[in-house]
This record gives structure tokens, C-alpha cells and sequence, in this order.
């Protein structure tokens, strides 16, 4: 360790370097790229966790509507259609790997002419995937909210709407987010499937540092380091979200109250 | 005779082939407490469920004030504000304190001002003897605070009739008492209610009217003082002599 401290203050290392010497090297030579690229790769990660994550949410309602027999004819179609487009839309994206919707969505608008951006094309894709998978897991979450729940809301003279935004929803919401931090770290390492198409993440940094010295394996080395701080850095804060979500366990008695009863 | 709140003309109720209640004829007038008694899968719950639509009836209609419960949101919304209803397993909101869960129909529902709700959800809270507790959750409550804030919860909306659905049966023995409790006060303060319950002594003791149901079917319909010491139908003699071997032994 100490060696290598040294030499990478020197020039170049030559053919009789170790690995640790040019990874340090190839670090600090492309730090300000490979800086961009862990920006870009944070960039496409929250956006598309954020966006897919309301994508998943739409996918969720819409797979715990049911349909009525009472209901209006046009809103019974409505939501057969709708159930129809979602159902296929969600296998898709479960059934095929992501780099490949990377290349499929990327060529294929360009194709025919629609001049997405390579940045664009990445949180489009992991949009589309996060809400393929999030839709299931709010469904999940939306079923495990006892349906005495709305039963409470309905009988008080709310809509099946109103209970659902005011009581469902955010017992849901606080069901499924230890499932959204997974899906953000997972999300933050899939990016890296997405240098297939071009943008410019950690993935294709290391690609081109490495190819410049021909050394991928310590230009890999550096990224994995980046990686594993990324997500070991976001498993811990979504961990103490979690803890804090659970609140307080006690509460504190109104004891102004507590006369004459 | 004064003039019905609630009157059910004609109704059934099936699920798929099965009926649960066969051509039901029934009404509550103002300041009546009926309560609804019967073995299990006898119907009463399903009922109370049609009779605020949380089942929507297979054919028969409910009459509030004598104007038919419609079938849309816009009519349902507007009579399930003014009848209230406890539940078995009380369906406070989980995701609230007790006073949200009090001061939440009087805001959303009746627009009330902030003001007044709180009012209304403290008097509520002290009628049932759970004002202390307005920052508590309900998963820190046991069962019978537990229902008696949703007793409460349901009287801060002011309703004209309260609908109880075996509202002790989920709780330990020893909460089963502070819930009647509340519910005999409230029955003596002269609030219109229907209770399905299976505690034949608040039934004798509280009510104003009684209704032993069989198989879909009202079978009888009586006061009190008749149905327990001179049923007139075998079936009820059946029931409450089976309902008296149990407690006996």
C-alpha cells in the first residue's frame, strides 16, 4: 500500500506495476470523468426509481380496481381495456432483460426518427422496468391493508376514491418502502447495462479509461470500489427510514382529560 | 306510530346461489334501540351490511325518510353520513391518532371548521371515556378502547341512527363490559339504534324492540319482554333455551 502511494505520484506505471498502482492511477488520471459518470449513473438511478415508482403506483391501482357488477357499462369497459394494457405491459418488461429493452426502445424510436437522447432512453427504460416490478409490489402492499380499512371510510360516506387516497394509500406507501430502497440500489447497479446505448455511466467510463492503457481489469476495479460505497451509503440511509417510519412506540396521555372519567 | 327512519321493503340478498336473506321486511323509528339476535349465518350481519349498502341488496329496496338509498356514490355518500356504523374489528384508521380518526369524517364529509370538529371529536372522546388519549394510535389501544373510539368516531358525525355489527364479539371478556356500558348510556340518552349482537342481557335489557332471525328470515319481532319470556315461534325457544344450556354450564 505504501509503494503504491508513492508511485502514483510518479508517472506512468510501467509493465511491473501491480494491479492496485494503476487502478490508483487510472482513478486520479479520469477522476473528473468518472465523477461525471457517478452523477450520471445517481441521475438516471433517481429518476427512473422516482418516475417508474408513480408508474408502478398507477399499475398497482389499477390491478386492485375491481370491476363491479353494478358499475356503469362504459366504466366496466374502460377497465377492462385498461387491466388489458397493463397486464401486457408488465409482462413485457418482466420477460425480457433490460439491456435488451435498452437497445430495442433506444434503436427503435431513433429508427423511426424520434431523436431521443441517449440520458432520455436510460431513464425511459428504468422507468419502464421499476413500474413493471413496483406495480406488483403495490398491489402487495395495497392487499395487506385490511380491507376493514376502507370498509371504515365507506361507512363513514367517503368514496371508494377518497378512502383510497386519504386511509389505503399512505398504509401502502409506508408498506412498500423498504421494497423502494431495494429497488433504488438495485436500480443504481442495473444502470450499468444501460452502456450498451451509449450513456455515459460508470460502466462506459471504466470501458474507456481501461481501453486507453488496455487495463479494464484495475479500470473495473475502480468502479466496483464506487459502486459499493454508492450502494452501501444508500442501504444505510433507507435503513434508517425506515426506522423512523415506525415512529414512536409511545404516546403521551392528555392528562388534561383525565378528570371525571 | 311515528314515521320510520329506516324502512326495508322486500329485501334479498344472495351470494351466487346461496341466499342469506329471504324477502326481509323491516323499519326503526326515531329513539328505538332494535336489537338483532340469532345463531350464526342466521343473516343479521348481512342485514345491517344492506341496510347501509356496504352489500349492495340483490333486490328489495332501503328507504331512508322514505326516499329510496340509490345505488350511487353521490346518494350513498350523503345517507352513510347520517347512519353510522361500529364494526366487529373496529376499522379505526390505522394510519391516524384517535383524534384524526375522531375529527376526520366532520372535516372531509361535513366540512365542519376545524374548530367545531375538534369540539365535537373532544365531547365524543369524553362521552366514551377516551379523551386522554387523543395522541395515542390505535395499535397502542386494547380492544375496548379500541371500540369505544369508534363508537365515538361515529357519534361526532351526528347521526340519526348507529349501527353496531356484533360490536363486543372481537374483544377479550373482560373489555366486553366497558363497551356496553357506553352503548346502554347511549341508548338512555335516546339515540336510534340497531345492534346485532349476540349478548342476550343487553338485548333483554337495553332494547326497545328485539328480532331473532333464522335462515334469512325475520322470524320474530317483538318487544323484549315477550321474545325472552314468551317466544311465541319454537325456533326462538329452541334458540334462546340452547343459548341458556351454554351460559349454564
Amino acid at each position: 500500500m505504501y509503494g503504491a502511494m508513492v508511485l502514483a505520484d510518479l508517472a506512468t506505471p510501467d509493465a511491473t506495476s501491480g494491479i492496485w498502482d494503476w487502478s490508483y492511477y487510472l482513478a486520479q488520471k479520469y477522476a473528473g470523468m468518472f465523477f461525471q459518470a457517478t452523477l450520471m449513473t445517481l441521475a438516471v438511478a433517481v429518476l427512473g426509481t422516482l418516475i417508474g415508482f408513480l408508474l408502478g403506483f398507477l399499475v398497482g391501482l389499477v390491478n386492485t380496481t375491481k370491476i363491479q357488477k353494478e358499475d356503469f357499462i362504459l366504466k366496466k369497459i374502460f377497465f377492462v381495456i385498461l387491466k388489458g394494457i397493463v397486464m401486457i405491459y408488465v409482462e413485457v418488461f418482466r420477460d425480457t432483460p433490460m439491456i435488451v429493452q435498452g437497445m430495442v426502445i433506444y434503436y427503435g424510436l431513433r429508427q423511426n426518427d424520434i431523436m431521443i437522447s441517449t440520458f432520455a432512453a436510460g431513464v425511459l427504460v428504468t422507468v419502464l422496468n421499476t413500474g413493471a416490478y413496483m406495480g406488483e409490489t403495490v398491489r402487495g402492499g395495497i392487499n395487506s391493508v385490511d380491507a376493514g380499512q376502507e370498509e371504515g371510510a365507506l361507512a363513514m360516506g367517503m368514496s371508494h376514491f377518497r378512502a383510497m387516497i386519504h386511509v389505503i394509500l399512505p398504509q401502502a406507501l409506508k408498506n412498500v418502502i423498504p421494497e423502494m430502497g431495494n429497488t433504488f440500489v438495485n436500480n443504481l447497479k442495473m444502470t450499468s447495462v444501460l452502456n450498451v446505448i451509449g450513456v455515459s455511466e460508470l460502466f462506459l467510463a471504466a470501458k474507456t479509461a481501461g481501453g486507453t492503457y488496455y487495463k479494464y481489469y484495475e479500470s473495473y476495479i475502480v468502479i466496483s470500489v464506487i459502486y459499493f460505497i454508492l450502494c452501501f451509503v444508500f442501504n444505510r440511509i433507507f435503513a434508517l427510514i425506515e426506522k423512523k417510519l415506525k415512529g414512536r412506540e409511545d404516546y403521551e396521555l392528555a392528562t388534561e382529560y383525565l378528570d371525571g372519567e | 306510530m311515528g314515521e320510520a327512519i329506516i324502512k326495508v321493503d322486500n329485501l334479498v340478498k344472495s351470494f351466487g346461489d346461496h341466499e342469506v336473506l329471504k324477502k326481509i321486511d323491516f323499519e326503526i323509528e326515531k329513539g328505538e334501540v332494535v336489537c338483532i339476535i340469532g345463531s350464526s349465518g342466521s343473516g343479521k350481519s348481512t342485514l345491517l351490511r344492506c341496510i347501509n349498502h356496504l352489500e349492495t341488496p340483490t333486490s328489495g329496496v332501503v328507504k331512508f325518510h322514505d326516499v329510496e338509498v340509490r345505488n350511487t356514490q353521490r346518494s350513498l355518500s350523503k345517507y352513510r353520513s347520517e347512519v353510522g356504523m361500529v364494526f366487529q374489528s373496529f376499522n379505526l384508521f390505522n394510519n391516524m391518532t384517535v383524534l384524526k380518526n375522531c375529527m376526520f369524517g366532520t372535516r372531509r364529509i361535513l366540512h365542519l371548521s376545524k374548530e367545531e370538529s375538534w369540539k365535537r371529536a373532544i365531547r365524543c372522546l369524553k362521552q366514551v371515556g377516551m379523551a386522554a388519549y387523543i395522541n395515542a394510535r390505535p395499535s397502542q389501544l386494547s380492544g375496548g378502547q379500541k371500540q369505544r373510539v369508534a363508537i365515538a368516531r361515529a357519534l361526532c358525525m351526528e347521526p340519526e341512527v348507529l349501527l353496531f355489527d356484533e360490536p363486543t364479539s372481537a374483544l377479550d371478556p373482560e373489555m366486553v363490559g366497558e363497551v356496553l356500558k357506553c352503548m346502554k348510556e347511549l341508548a338512555e340518552k335516546g339515540l336510534t339504534m340497531i345492534i346485532v349482537t349476540h349478548e342476550m342481557e343487553f338485548a333483554k335489557n337495553v332494547s326497545t324492540r328485539t328480532i331473532f332471525m333464522d335462515d334469512g328470515y325475520v322470524v320474530e319481532d317483538e318487544s323484549p319482554d315477550v321474545l325472552f319470556v314468551n317466544p311465541k315461534s319454537p325456533r326462538t325457544r329452541e334458540f334462546l333455551s340452547r343459548y341458556m344450556e351454554a351460559k349454564g354450564a
